[in-house]
């Protein structure tokens, strides 16, 4: 460990190396490296970690790794309304059978039979929405993409 | 009739401009964002979680965040610092999600050297140097997954980024002031990681 002098703060090794320190801070950290070795040696050590740091190159992914294009917002828009119409027909669809058929059956046994799987698969549906939705809403990133 | 050499209009296009192309649709431009960005987020992965693995989820996750909400980025910055915050935040959910350990992450580092995922490219002529900075860059290697995440996402930042004091501010969102003291920290835990490994590098 470094014997600093009491009022040298060793913080400023790190601001010397970088060689973000002002001018008057650089001149004193010069002269404390003149009088303490062990400072010296500490400080040539931080340069060695930071160029050898620098000097390491790792090898990149495959490029098939990577996935397919990214959306754009154009295809995004277009695949958006897609949803929206289709949802909305089968919305519109879906209701108007079931007018149908509740107007012309009223055996509640039979209506149960007919409805109930479709009614359970909705409900499934929604609850699954729902925790999307929840976890939409606790995103980090959309936080910090509007900051 | 000479032909005139084929050139890729968006091979030469600025950062903003394929930004702004990107954003209308224009999937050429998009592919050209993407093969200059994707492998600088994945090196930053990799070396925040030290897991190969790890680091193309992320970086693959984080280019489709990045492209997904492309017309919220403002055109007059630069894309790396952005795309570096959607990297780390993606690192920090996956180190909350998973809570990937200390020792994983170790033992991933060793698979990593051990599949000599480390290049060189520094082609010196001193074959004896370049041998012996080959091992003290697997060694600092190591070092660093032994470090906290705060320690070592800082030591990523400076050391294997060589980002600017201003730009880790930013990116940690701390005080500039408070990056040299926490580099510092950082650089006497590695340092006393290391101990002794730097000898016959230096001497």
């Amino acid at each position: 460990m470094a014997q600093s002098s009491p009022s040298f703060d060793e913080e400023l090794l790190s601001g010397f190396l970088d060689g973000t320190l002002a001018h008057r801070e650089m001149q004193r950290v010069r002269l404390v490296l003149e009088e303490q070795p062990e400072l010296r040696r500490e400080l040539e050590e931080m340069r060695a970690i930071r160029q050898t740091a620098l000097s390491t190159r790792f090898a990149p992914p495959e490029p098939t790794a990577w996935p397919e294009l990214p959306q754009t917002r154009a295809s995004f828009f277009s695949r958006s309304l897609g949803w929206l119409v289709l949802c909305s027909w089968l919305l519109v669809v879906t209701g108007m059978a079931l007018w149908r058929f509740l107007s012309s059956h009223e055996d509640p046994l039979e209506i149960f039979i007919v409805l109930g799987l479709p009614g359970a698969v909705l409900l499934l549906f929604v609850s699954v929405l729902m925790d999307r939705l929840s976890t939409l809403k606790d995103d980090r990133y959309h936080r910090d993409v509007h900051r | 009739m000479p032909l005139s050499p084929a050139v890729d209009p968006v091979g030469a296009c600025s950062e903003a401009e394929l930004v702004r192309r990107a954003r209308k649709g224009d999937a050429a431009a998009c592919e050209e964002l993407a093969v200059r960005h994707r492998d600088s987020a994945f090196f930053l992965a990799l070396q925040l979680l030290g897991n190969r693995d790890d680091a193309l989820d992320v970086a693959q996750d984080a280019m489709l965040r990045f492209f997904k909400h492309i017309h919220r980025f403002d055109v007059s910055r630069p894309v790396r610092p952005w795309l570096f915050q959607i990297v780390r935040n993606r690192v920090l959910d996956m180190f909350r999600r998973r809570k990937v350990r200390k020792h994983d992450s170790i033992d991933a580092a060793q698979e990593d050297e051990d599949r000599a995922d480390l290049q060189l490219v520094d082609e010196s002529v001193d074959l004896e140097r370049d041998a012996s900075r080959n091992q003290l860059q697997k060694r600092i290697w190591l070092a660093l997954q032994e470090l906290s995440h705060a320690q070592r996402e800082i030591i990523v930042l400076r050391d294997y980024q060589d980002m600017a004091y201003s730009e880790i501010a930013t990116a940690l969102g701390i005080p500039i002031g408070t990056v040299m003291s926490r580099l510092h920290g950082a650089r006497k835990k590695l340092r006393k990681v290391l101990q002794g490994n730097l000898e016959d590098y230096l001497n």
